[in-house]
């Protein structure tokens, strides 16, 4: 069927541009009137923005951009940018982490001064990482990640006057900072070795790079780090905790959320394309066993340091680490044996469901702040008998997030599980089970707290703020509706995988 | 070329090692942030003497990008560090240490 409308070669990036665009605007409305508070004005042009893309980016996949039987992908700007159904697919989550985020942010920055500032920071640090998923070389990978990163920064440290919020994001710029420093040196020396940044071209010459087979190792090494500070996986996960715990709530949850899925897309992207594993094998640089054991190492610390937490954001961040992990093994299993396009399509599938529970389950801690509860797990004993509808849309988060069987969570984790055993990689698949089996542990530990103790102090009766229970509901119906609707999504992602994977 | 690539790659290691000692031991953020900049330029070095050894322009016209996006996070950095002498009266990182595991 001829398309009505032949539209630019541009127009694929449509959904990166949407939220783009929606920055700007956000920065001519602070500029046409620079005191402004009107929260629903702003909040509302955020969120109608980041809608707007997430159409866009579903209505691409539906109508088969990107699939090389249908549409094709699209190479931009002589291969820079490329959009294919794995760019589309985590566009889709960058774009729904956003809405969700906004919406919540309505209610939560109830009293803040700087209300066009914020939700302009976020739209364009959401457009970043959306560059991230379709950035296909080392140069457009950067500068993404880079106008992802810098408004992190700042909207980690906007409460300014929070000493909290002020010391996370200190500690979020310096280990940023000096990651972003490593990752650029193995830019350079990726480019030394290879004479090329852009992926596919790497790729090629990559057999004229054997006698520089030291500097590529080291540029790698040194890639493998900047992706560990973006995805929050080890051994650059110890901003994570601090970040995340110090920042606003909504805040934590967009950058747990969309920032994790936008550093595992050019992990992914990166390692698939430009450094396939027979060609590298051969120069004697076998990346998948770094990300085996970075994989195992990011989710027991994860895990198991979320076990001893006793303040719950604190806890959800260290868990956010523990995620991190399974999704590595997207990485760990690219090993030329097995189904490969299974392992990886897994793991973006789990950052999709992580994207709507990890977001749902920071949000309740926003409620929580919002109502000033507290933030310990006593603080939160007896809620589900004041806000039960909130506390059940916690509880679906929990119990998907440990990968109980009628949720989101249980299916991804599934595939991830036949996934590495499909590889061959028997050590990361008991240690995904040993790590959810003890992870259910102080996910239940939150659900008994909600349910079942009696609380600590008398507590006034709650409020209900209308975008915050929106936003947590929508999270909460999504996380439960993903799994009839899983048989589609995991095509999606299992054929977005097959189109990267060598 | 008349200087062998090598010696250009011994250079920018040896930058990068200086940032990344001026990094784990420095405890004023400026000094912290000056480091960081040793460390992009050593990369800068490199890019720049790489593509003088392949012969294309990628390198040279990449290290453009990141003095931009360089200049761009020392605005973010300051700013942030302008918050925290407010907020510590100080410029140490060791002095914000509410949060530990």
């Amino acid at each position: 069927m001829a398309p009505l409308i032949e539209l630019h070669s541009w127009s694929a990036l449509a959904p990166t541009l949407i939220l783009a665009l929606t920055g700007l605007v956000l920065f001519v409305f602070d500029s046409i009137d620079p005191r402004s508070t009107n929260r629903s004005a702003l909040a509302g042009i955020s969120t109608a923005g980041a809608l707007a893309s997430l159409g866009v980016a579903v209505w691409y996949i539906v109508a088969g951009v990107g699939d090389p039987t249908r549409r094709g992908t699209f190479d931009l700007f002589g291969g820079q940018l490329i959009v294919d159904q794995m760019a589309l697919f985590f566009m889709v989550v960058v774009a729904v982490v956003t809405a969700m985020v906004s919406i919540a942010s309505y209610d939560y920055f109830l009293e803040h001064a700087y209300q066009a500032e914020y939700y302009s920071l976020m739209l364009l640090a959401a457009t970043g990482m959306s560059t991230m998923a379709a950035a296909n070389s080392l140069v457009t990978v950067f500068i993404a990640l880079e106008l992802a990163s810098l408004p992190s920064f700042a909207l980690v440290a906007i409460l300014k006057t929070n000493r909290g919020s002020v010391e996370a994001g200190l500690k979020y710029f310096l280990i940023g900072a000096l990651s972003s420093a490593i990752f650029v040196y193995g830019i350079s020396l990726v480019y030394g070795a290879t004479g090329y940044m852009q992926l596919e071209a790497i790729a090629q010459n990559l057999e004229g790079a054997e006698g520089f087979s030291g500097l590529l190792g080291l540029g790698v090494v040194m890639l493998i780090g900047g992706f560990a500070y973006k995805t929050a996986s080890v051994p650059f996960h110890f901003w994570a905790p601090e970040a995340y715990e110090g920042a606003p709530a909504p805040i934590s949850a967009f950058l747990s959320s969309a920032s994790k899925a936008a550093g595992f897309v050019i992990a992914f992207r990166v390692f698939a394309t430009a450094f396939p594993i027979e060609t590298m094998a051969d120069i004697g640089i076998d990346w998948t066993l770094a990300f085996v054991i970075l994989a195992i190492v990011t989710m027991t610390i994860g895990n198991f340091a979320a076990a001893t937490q006793e303040n719950v954001k604190r806890m959800l961040a260290y868990s956010s680490v523990g995620h991190a992990g399974y999704a590595l093994i997207g990485l760990a299993g690219l090993t030329g044996t097995g189904s490969n396009d299974v392992v990886l399509g897994a793991a973006m599938m789990h950052l999709l469901v992580y994207g709507f529970m990890n977001t749902g389950a920071f949000l309740f801690i926003a409620l929580a702040e919002y109502w000033g509860v507290g933030r310990t797990f006593e603080d939160y004993n007896g809620l589900a008998k004041q806000a039960p509808m909130a506390s059940a849309a916690m509880t679906i988060f929990m119990f998907s997030l440990a990968g109980i069987p009628p949720f989101g969570g249980f299916f991804s984790k599934y595939f991830l599980l036949t996934g590495a055993i499909d590889a061959g990689l028997l050590v990361v698949a008991v240690a995904l089970v040993v790590n959810s089996a003890l992870s259910l542990y102080y996910y239940s530990r939150l659900v008994k707290a909600l349910w079942i103790e009696e609380p600590v102090v008398e507590r006034d009766s709650l409020t209900q703020p209308t975008g915050l229970y929106v936003a947590i509901i929508f999270a909460a119906v999504m996380t439960v509706v993903i799994l009839p609707g899983f048989g589609p999504v995991a095509d999606t992602a299992i054929e977005a995988a097959a189109a990267v994977v060598p | 070329m008349s200087v062998p690539v090598d010696y250009y790659v011994l250079l920018s290691m040896a930058l990068f090692c200086i940032g990344l000692f001026g990094i784990l031991t420095r405890r004023n953020a400026l000094m912290f942030l000056m480091s960081v900049e040793i460390m992009l330029n050593a990369a800068n070095v490199n890019l720049i003497a790489f593509a003088f050894y392949h012969g294309n322009l990628t390198g040279q016209v990449f290290a453009l990008f990141t003095m931009a996006l360089a200049a761009a996070e020392v605005a973010v950095g300051l700013g942030i560090i302008l918050v925290l002498y407010r907020n510590f009266r100080d410029v140490d990182v060791t002095v914000p240490s509410a949060m530990r595991w």
